[in-house]
Order: structure tokens, then sequence, then C-alpha cells
């Protein structure tokens, strides 16, 4: 071989080795770009189904809650409507236990004779309703009062008080009194009652 | 061989090798050209495949949530009867027991 011919091929083969390594380096800068490119997109991905997973365990929770908080609201109104129920059955029976004439007076005179004695002074008036001034022989009345209390002044009032039942009594100055009307024992013991109603209704035994 | 064709050909060898290095530059660009418009691509075809997995994943859950949900209320429903009848047979005794209380 000459040595023009030597030459001329050193220069093509060194042309060749420069160009296959521009070619080289592209393609390894290619792979590069798609690399980084995939983890970018693989990120955005994850991204998109983490944040579905988010909502969706949101619209989940959404509708279990909003269904339990639904058949909480309509529990409690039946509940509620029961013991309203029993609540009026009770007025009810307060209605009812003052026809018992003899079971009637005998309470009223145990309510008055609590009365007195929370009072703790030995002159006071007596305040009725107008359905037991009418049936309750005051005489009588303020007679088993006194049998049961230390001596005392008593005195039933003329004017009748506005309850469903029971008394009140009161010092003579009618300034100090002992409420003891059903609607103020009603008022007075429902959260005992309210409470005793719960066990008896609603308790899981 | 003259002095004249020998360069003559050292000259040819270069223009050659410029060549080869153009080519090779040109498919080097080309290269670079392609890869925006394949990652786009991909980009999109990928995350538009997450978008479609994502809308089904919520599209289930709601699904899922409203069965279940649909369940508790049945449940609920149920249990609740249940506590009321118990409670409305109870409700006698009750009243008795609050008209003690009152009664002292």
């Amino acid at each position: 071989m000459s040595e023009t011919s030597k030459f001329t091929e050193d220069i093509l083969a060194v042309a060749k080795e420069k160009a296959r390594q521009i070619v080289e380096q592209a393609e390894q800068e290619r792979q590069r770009i798609l690399e980084d490119a995939n983890s970018s997109i693989s990120r955005e991905e994850n991204e998109i189904i983490r944040n579905a997973q988010t909502e969706a365990e949101g619209i989940k929770r959404r509708e279990i809650s909003e269904v339990r908080h639904q058949a909480k609201l309509l529990e409690q109104s039946e509940k509620d409507k029961i013991l309203s129920s029993v609540l009026d059955g009770v007025k009810a029976r307060l209605r009812e236990s003052t026809s018992d004439q003899n079971a009637h007076f005998a309470y009223l005179t145990r309510l008055a004779v609590d009365g007195i004695r929370q009072l703790g002074m030995d002159n006071v008036n007596i305040h009725l309703t107008s359905e037991d001034l009418k049936r309750i022989d005051s005489t009588q009345f303020a007679h088993e009062i006194s049998k049961l209390t230390s001596p005392i002044m008593l005195e039933i009032a003329k004017e009748p008080i506005e309850a469903s039942g029971g008394l009140i009594v009161a010092s003579k100055d009618d300034k100090i009194r002992i409420v003891n009307t059903f609607d103020q024992r009603f008022e007075a013991l429902e959260p005992r009652m309210l409470i005793q109603a719960g066990r008896i209704l609603f308790s899981e035994k | 061989m003259s002095g004249l064709e020998t360069v003559k050909i050292i000259v040819d060898a270069e223009k050659e090798a410029s060549k080869m290095l153009n080519d090779a530059q040109v498919k080097a660009l080309e290269i670079r050209k392609q890869v925006d418009p394949m990652i786009g691509a991909e980009r999109e075809k990928r995350l538009s495949k997450a978008r479609k997995e994502a809308e089904s994943l919520v599209q289930r859950a709601e699904a899922e949530g409203k069965a279940e949900a649909a369940r508790i209320k049945e449940d609920s429903m149920e249990k609740t009867k249940r506590d009321l009848q118990k409670a409305f047979s109870a409700r006698l005794a009750a009243e008795k027991a609050l008209f003690e209380i009152i009664m002292g």
C-alpha cells in the first residue's frame, strides 16, 4: 500500500470513528432523557392514582358517615316519640290518681307534711288547686296534717293555684313557698325520670 | 503518481471524511429532535391511562360506598325497629316507674 493510500485511509478511519461517537453520544443522551422522563411520568401517574385513592376514600367515608348520621337522627326521633308518649302517660296517670279520693287525700296530706317540715315554720298557708278546694274538706285536711306535724297554725288558702295537682305550702306572708305541685315535681324530677325511662325503655339488656 | 494526483486523492479523502462527520451530526440532531415528541406521546398515553384508572377508582368507591351505606341503613333500620318494639312493650312499665318517682 502506498503512503498516500495509508494516509487517506487513516483520515477516513478517524472520521468514521468520530462520526460513530457523535451518533453514540446522541443516542446515550436520548436514552438518559427518556429515563428521566420515564421517572417523571411515573411520579405523575402515581400522584394521579394517589389523589384518586384519597378522593375515593373520602367519598366512601362521606356516604357511610351520612347514612349513619341519618340513621342516628331517625332512631333518636323515634325514641323521643316513645319517651314523650311515656311522659304524657305519666301526666295522665297523675290526673287519674286524683279520682281515687282516699288515696289522693293521703297523698296531698303527705305533700303538705313534707312541705311544712321543709319550711320549718309554725304558721303556714296551704294552697290547693280549684278541684281540690272543691272536693276536700278543709277542716278534715288541716286536722289530718296536724296529726303528723308538731303543733302549728295552719290555714287552707281560699284562692286556688294554677296547677294540674299537688299543693303549695307557704309562710303566712306568702314570701317563702315550698312548691309541691305535680308540675313542679315533674320539672324537678325530670332528669331522674329521663334516666330511669332510658334504662327501662332502651337498655341493651 | 504525480504530486497533483496525490493532493487530489487527499483532498477527496478529506471531503469524504467531512461528509461522514456532517452526516453523523445530522443523524445526531435527528435523534435529539425525536426525543421531545416521543416523550410527549408517551406521557400523554400513560397519564391518560392513569386518569381513566383514577376515574374508575372513584366510581368504584362511589358504588362501594353506596352499597355499604345501603347495608348500614338496612341493618340500622332493623336494629332501630327491634329497639323500638322492645321500648314500646316496656312503655307501661316505664310509665309506672316514673309515676312512682313523682309520687315519691
